[in-house]
């Protein structure tokens, strides 16, 4: 079968617009996913291995499931015939763990038949051609959804030659005097783990971080929100989606008291600058904009395509205007649709793109 | 989940469209209009609520708010139901709001977003079903409303000052005093459907008279100066609550009779205040609840529930009564529990039966006691029986 539907990008993302493809009706052989690895977890999963990451950000409804109910809290609960799961979830205090999280992407991916429709290829360039779009001579589509993940590991330039340094995302241990630049989610988990191996730990940071549960405010994740978040001037809402991007995580005493005990054993301080670390860690987390991703940057180049800073224009649905309609639909989800979704990035952000997509792909009368 | 003004809308309508049903079944079952009043003071109070409170100050409703709105919502609801004295029974009533809200809660966290898949990203919203829900909701109310306040009695209202009396209440209404109303000379009711409110009778030979007459409601009355009986039902059944009863100090002079109503619904006194007379609350034939009621100074029993009538006699307080404080009598079972009985004093006829007893069981009646404050022993006399649980 001719697919209709391309997903490029075989990560979380692409994986979340699978799931939601076929709950919405799609067969496996309508679909083409185009990647380089089948398991959808498969760079997540070296990341959090990275962190030593226990538990999950996002609560219950971060989840890989086309639809929000039931959330991993329902799940769990069911499954350890507890009430817990529920009661922490209605008091916003429900974080899955990384192995409950790990578990639903490799039911999901059985229950979807993601392998079936995941095909090895890097695509590297999109085109769009009369009646949908040319992806890099693998397939012709009229719908297609990009989910091309983050375009790679911020370093900080000055930094990239010392041998000192390694990025907070790659595999490593723990120096005796471990520097981590960054106060991100990453940043806070590293302070924690190297202070755990026994470092003694300095926090580069160049600002404080923000506090708070989740990426965004949580009105951003609904219309609610969003409406006022769009409604701003195109200035204004660079300047939002640039404070959004700031680096945070949650509040709690669970972050705080090792940092407070190990602050008055002299094993914890906070400097503006790296100095007598014998390890590096940086925990800044991605490359941001679309100029970092090749396929994205040529896009924008060849099609002309609007933009803002570094991100692309994209009309609220997350497709990009100037390559819709008529039958066709190319639309971003993951980070760089930003521009449509602050939370783009998280697996909410990643359902609000694919359930937009989804809803194109069955309104157009030839699929 | 952060819900957009229409979203709490269309969320709360879709949620009480069941509530809404169920409440027009019973409505259609009971022939009564409460399960509809009250459906629409649970989900007017909600939807207020939701325009004017929940969605200025709450631009993200974490899950256990559920509970203590729910509770304000269920508070207002009951301020709501007594303003406008729906006849709501309180336990049903309360299983009624507990089960809507358990439904709201299944619908918000579990129904609506499994049936739409974009129910959290849209705030809540339903789409084109949530405007159909909110054009539909306000006529459908409206309508039902419009129903009902059309099938509502007349409202006659008295006026402070006194009105000369007897008044003969026919037909359905209610009639409702201003501070200050007396009416001298007594009242009579021949119909049913009868609700008379905050009056003060005065005078005549009967306080007011219930004559064949089903679901009278007599609230907050209060009868003084009358030469027989202060209330007095024949084949009737009625509600009588929160009244004030002076009796004269004559032979057969009742605070309050009901009789001869066996084959009709209960009768229920509560939280009256009956003084003097030579019975203060007495049912012949009849079945009735006593409740929550202060009677003193009678001067044959304070509380009387004879002739083959079935009673239930809670919570009362009975005080210096002359002969009998609380008497089952006459082939009649009576639940006689928790009331105080004191001060009873021997009647000076030296009738043994009347010898100052806090209860007495007589003639084939049985009285079950439970929990009874009595300074004064019960007795049993001609085959009269105590129960003890």
């Amino acid at each position: 079968m001719t697919p209709r539907c391309a997903i490029v990008g075989a990560g979380l993302g692409g994986f979340v617009a699978y799931a939601m493809l076929r709950h919405g009706g799609l067969e496996p052989g309508e679909i083409a996913v185009f990647g380089e690895d089948p398991d959808p977890a498969a760079a997540w999963r070296v990341r959090a291995a990275a962190i030593r990451q226990r538990r999950m950000r996002s609560e219950s409804d971060g989840h890989c499931f086309p639809t929000t109910f039931p959330g991993l809290a329902a799940r769990e609960a069911a499954r350890r015939r507890t009430l817990s799961p529920l009661v922490l979830s209605v008091c916003d205090r429900y974080r899955p763990s990384v192995e409950e999280f790990l578990r639903h992407v490799d039911e999901l991916r059985d229950r979807c038949r993601w392998d079936e429709s995941f095909r090895e290829a890097r695509i590297e360039r999109v085109r769009g051609v009369t009646g949908g779009f040319e992806l890099d001579g693998h397939a012709v589509v009229r719908h297609a959804l990009l989910a091309l993940g983050h375009p790679g590991l911020a370093l900080p330039t000055e930094l990239e030659a010392d041998a000192r340094v390694v990025h907070a995302y790659e595999p490593h241990e723990y120096g005796s005097k471990v520097a981590v630049i960054g106060a991100g989610m990453a940043a806070a988990t590293e302070w924690r783990n190297a202070l755990d191996a026994g470092a003694e730990v300095v926090s580069v940071r160049r600002r404080e971080p923000a506090r708070r549960p989740l990426n965004v405010p949580r009105p951003l994740f609904s219309k609610r929100g969003l409406a006022s978040f769009r409604a701003a001037p195109r200035p204004r809402r660079v300047e939002l989606l640039r404070d959004f991007s700031a680096p945070s995580y949650p509040p709690g005493r669970e972050w705080d008291a090792p940092l407070e005990r190990a602050a008055r054993e002299g094993r914890f301080s906070v400097r503006p600058a790296v100095n007598g670390a014998d390890q590096i860690i940086c925990a800044t987390g991605f490359r941001r904009g679309f100029r970092h991703d090749p396929l994205l940057s040529r896009l924008v180049e060849e099609h002309g395509l609007e933009t803002e800073e570094r991100w692309i224009v994209l009309a609220d649905d997350c497709t990009v205007p100037e390559l819709s309609g008529g039958g066709r639909t190319l639309a971003l989800a993951g980070v760089p649709s930003q521009w449509a979704y602050p939370a783009a990035d998280t697996l909410v952000g990643m359902k609000y793109a694919s359930r937009r997509f989804l809803q194109l792909v069955q309104r157009c009368p030839t699929r | 989940m952060s819900y957009t003004l229409r979203g709490r809308l269309e969320s709360r309508l879709a949620a009480a469209l069941l509530p809404f049903a169920v409440a027009c079944g019973l409505a259609a079952v009971l022939g009564e209009w409460w399960p509809l009043q009250l459906a629409a003071a649970m989900i007017g109070v909600g939807l207020a609520l939701d325009a004017t409170l929940y969605h200025r100050l709450l631009p993200y409703q974490p899950g256990w708010a559920a509970l203590p709105l729910g509770l304000l919502e269920l508070g207002l609801t009951v301020a709501l139901v007594w303003r406008f004295d729906v006849g709501a029974p309180l336990e049903p009533a309360l299983w009624f709001f507990a089960g809507s809200w358990l439904l709201a809660q299944v619908l918000a966290h579990a129904g609506l977003p499994l049936l739409r898949l974009t129910y959290t990203d849209d705030g809540g919203e339903l789409g084109r079903g949530g405007r159909a829900l909110s054009a539909v909701a306000p006529a459908t109310l409206l309508l039902i409303l419009g129903v009902a306040w059309a099938g509502q009695p007349p409202t006659v209202r008295l006026g402070a000052g006194v009105h000369e009396g007897p008044l003969v209440l026919d037909r359905a209404q209610r009639l409702f005093g201003e501070p200050g109303a007396i009416v001298r000379g007594g009242i009579r009711i021949e119909a049913d459907d009868v609700t008379v409110r905050n009056v003060t009778v005065f005078g005549g030979e009967i306080g007011i008279e219930v004559r064949d007459s089903e679901n009278v409601l007599l609230d907050r009355v209060r009868i003084a100066g009358a030469s027989m009986d202060g209330i007095s039902a024949r084949r009737s059944s009625l509600t009588i609550r929160d009244c004030k009863v002076d009796s004269p100090s004559v032979a057969g002079a009742q605070g309050i009779d009901i009789s001869f109503a066996m084959t009709l619904a209960p009768s229920l006194v509560e939280r009256c205040d009956v003084r003097g007379g030579a019975e203060g609350i007495v049912s012949h034939l009849a079945n009735v609840a006593f409740r929550e009621n202060r009677v003193t100074g009678t001067a044959l029993r304070g509380i009387a529930v004879t002739e083959m009538s079935m009673g239930e006699v809670e919570h009362n307080v009975v005080e210096d009564a002359v002969g009998v404080g609380i008497f089952c009598s006459d082939y009649s079972h009576c639940a006689i529990s928790e009331n105080s009985v004191s001060g009873t004093r021997v009647d000076p006829s030296g009738n043994p039966t009347r010898a100052g007893h806090g209860i007495v069981s007589y003639f084939g009646a049985v009285a079950e006691l439970d929990d009874n404050q009595l300074d004064r022993e019960a007795a049993a006399f001609i085959n009269g029986r105590f129960e003890r649980p």
